[in-house]
């Protein structure tokens, strides 16, 4: 009973990490159709910034948090044309050329780290590193804790600008139908740069949480890659609200297999889950996507 | 039918180019090295190039390898794997085709290793490699590859061997958590092998993907509260499966870890909490060896590492470097100077067979037999932990500078 509990608790935890690099790269594909390969060097990026942060200013990674979205927002706002140039005009098949572009930033990215802060594996600590709360049988680990709630709030933050405010509409919109927003007067470039800009802010900002709690070196972001694509294949392609869901099963998933069947074939449960819902469901498990 | 020509002449001046390259004459030992230098696995590829580039100083230093009264410098010329074993044979086909190198010197890790292996074999170029540790290299008796590192089934045996035996109430239970890699999964089942073999007994015994959260993995093994959390890895997880167990308030009484644990990262990733883990060592820089050949003492070779690369040295640097003084004993053995001849090579499979070298790494002498072909049977592994910030000795009872600390505290009572 005690270890069916803490799975449940690992496994919502982990689902909370997945949903912070889940959301915005959901955001992204529905708002532009682009699939963001580089969203683990985002994530990479900004574990990076925190580091470097700690190691100049010293204190706490926690609290550079809003400076770092600062910063990675302003970097997708210089990223996205670029991007932009590279989806549309008069390519045949922008969501590839989108994929290819973003592979191609992706490797200059993770190289780039390689050169410039070099292969030793780096490490922060915040003031709740190494820290758990029991909670009866169960341990919660502080950080990590911290991390589900910094999901949960982005996500519904996310959800009261799109659903609640003017310029959420406008991002939906756009979303639903491209062409026929821009023929009503919005500007599609503008909205796609914001949209980008605010996924490459909080993208950035997990890191900082991805790197405490794990550890932060180059290459660290090919896994989130690879979870951002379950999660966002889970949810539905570009349903905002599906993230919180998808991230949750999927922690769940990975948590009860581990413990209870194996972690060896964790990945290639995980594989099978998403082969599945794509043949099954195709708009994911709530059937909300595109 | 002009172009027809054009391409037989260039064709005909390649191959003149190509054979003017293969008599070439050279007065120095062209020494190829195929390891990681960039991808997952670059942090421990530069590991190795410190230990073979400390060798190559250290013998042009004095004057390079005595080969019958004359002095034959050394010189390496590198070739990145790119932590992948297709790159790695890619690679030491590149080093002895084109560039035409007298002998190989190989990867960081076991996979590429042995993907490198059989390309040695084909083209009958000796290889020694000063740090891959998997049993699988050793299994496969390749004629052309020797190591230094004698394989991971006997060295990651020690901490668990020195618990079994010293441990103050006896370890009665232990866990075993390994990353799905040619090298880690051995440190894994090797201690888990040698606790069955001393009757504790294995409650749980999981090997998962490298790179997954392996919360929920130390999750199950805290539930069932074995004496021992015994882990096979490399550094990355091996600082990733502490913080986990710090934040999941998990307390055995002893972390085992083979082999992230003595690293630098390990050691600046987690602080404080590097203190109690227990490792496994073939050589440590306080050892009381004596050397002849280049280094004297462990010491001398330790502080020559920390001029030249500002690091303290690993077991892994050691390996390399007496990867390269076996080549440099063997070649003065058969009194080949460069370039090697097919005959010579073959002759310096025969001369590193009949190696009994004492170095400031310990006896280098390979095995000619049995599952450990080629690999060094000339190192007794030992017990290290972390006391006060530092890597000391536990045991076994020779070579012990320390008494072990056990069982470990809880974390809240650290």
């Amino acid at each position: 009973m005690e270890l069916f509990l803490q799975t449940i608790i690992d496994g919502l935890l982990i689902g909370g990490l997945i949903i912070i690099v889940g959301i915005g790269f959901s955001l992204c594909f529905g708002v532009m159709h682009i699939v963001d390969f580089a969203v683990g060097e985002w994530v990479m990026l900004g574990a990076y910034a925190g580091y470097l942060m700690v190691r100049t200013f010293g204190h706490d990674p926690m609290i550079y948090l809003p400076v770092i979205f600062l910063i990675f927002f302003a970097l997708g706002w210089l990223v996205y044309p670029l991007i932009f140039r590279a989806v549309s005009g008069k390519r045949h098949n922008p969501v590839i050329m989108g994929l290819v572009f973003t592979f191609g930033l992706s490797i200059i990215a993770k190289g780039g780290a390689l050169s410039v802060w070099g292969y030793h594996i780096q490490s922060i600590t915040t003031w709740l590193s190494g820290k758990g709360i029991s909670i009866g049988v169960v341990t919660v680990p502080a950080l990590r804790f911290s991390g589900f709630l910094f999901g949960l709030v982005v996500t519904l933050l996310f959800m009261a600008f799109l659903y609640k405010t003017k310029f959420g509409i406008i991002i939906r919109a756009t979303a639903q139908d491209r062409d026929t927003a821009n023929l009503l007067g919005t500007d599609v470039r503008k909205v796609g740069a914001f949209v980008y800009s605010l996924y490459a802010g909080v993208t950035g900002m997990s890191g900082v949480l991805i790197g405490a709690l794990f550890s932060i070196h180059a290459a660290m972001g090919a896994k989130y890659a690879t979870l951002a694509f379950f999660v966002v294949v889970l949810a539905g392609m570009g349903y905002v609200p599906g993230v919180l869901v998808a991230a949750l099963v999927l922690g769940l998933l990975q948590s009860f297999f581990t413990v209870y069947v194996g972690g060896r074939y964790t990945l290639a449960a995980l594989f099978l889950v998403m082969y599945g819902v794509l043949l099954i469901t195709p708009k994911g498990i709530l059937r909300r996507g595109i | 039918m002009k172009k027809s020509i054009l391409f037989a002449v260039i064709m005909i001046l390649v191959f003149m180019a190509g054979s003017v390259l293969a008599q070439e004459k050279r007065d120095f030992f062209k020494v190829g090295v195929v390891t990681s230098l960039s991808g997952e696995l670059a942090f421990g590829g530069t590991v190795t190039k410190r230990g073979y580039d400390m060798w190559e100083d250290a013998v042009n230093a004095a004057g390079g390898i005595d080969i019958g009264g004359k002095k034959y410098k050394v010189k390496l010329v590198y070739a990145d794997d790119q932590s992948t074993p297709a790159t790695a044979a890619v690679g030491g086909e590149r080093l002895i085709t084109q560039e035409k190198v007298d002998v190989i010197l190989g990867p960081y890790a076991s996979g590429t290793t042995l993907a490198l292996a059989p390309i040695c074999e084909k083209y009958k170029v000796p290889h020694i490699t000063g740090s891959a540790e998997s049993p699988l290299v050793w299994l496969k008796k390749f004629k052309y590859t020797f190591g230094t590192i004698p394989p991971v089934n006997s060295n990651a045996r020690s901490a668990i061997r020195t618990l079994a035996e010293e441990g103050k109430p006896k370890p009665q239970t232990i866990a075993v958590l390994g990353i799905d890699d040619a090298f880690s999964k051995f440190a894994a089942e090797a201690q888990k092998l040698e606790a069955e073999k001393l009757g504790i007994k294995v409650v749980k015994y999981e090997i998962v993907p490298e790179g997954s959260d392996y919360t929920p993995s130390v999750s199950a093994i805290k539930a069932l509260n074995p004496d021992i959390f015994a882990m096979g890895n490399h550094e990355k997880a091996a600082i990733e499966m502490i913080k986990i167990a710090k934040e999941l308030k998990f307390n055995p009484r002893a972390y085992t870890q083979h082999y992230g644990m003595s690293t630098p990262d390990f050691r600046k990733g987690l602080g404080k909490d590097i203190e109690y883990v227990f490792g496994n060592s073939v050589w440590t820089e306080t050892m009381k060896l004596q050397g002849t050949i280049l280094f004297k003492t462990p010491k001398e070779y330790g502080d020559a590492i920390r001029k030249k690369f500002n690091v303290d040295p690993d077991y892994t640097e050691a390996g390399c470097t007496a990867a390269g003084i076996a080549f440099q004993e063997a070649l003065r053995a058969i009194k080949a100077a460069p370039p090697l001849t097919e005959a010579q090579k073959d002759a310096l499979i025969g001369a590193l067979e009949k190696l009994n070298l004492t170095t400031f790494y310990g006896q280098v002498k390979f095995a000619t037999e049995g599952d450990f072909y080629h690999s060094n049977a000339g190192l007794a592994p030992i017990t290290v932990q972390y006391q006060n910030g530092k890597l000391v000795e536990v045991g076994p009872p020779h070579v012990r500078v320390a008494t072990m600390k056990y069982p470990t505290p809880p974390w809240d009572k650290r």
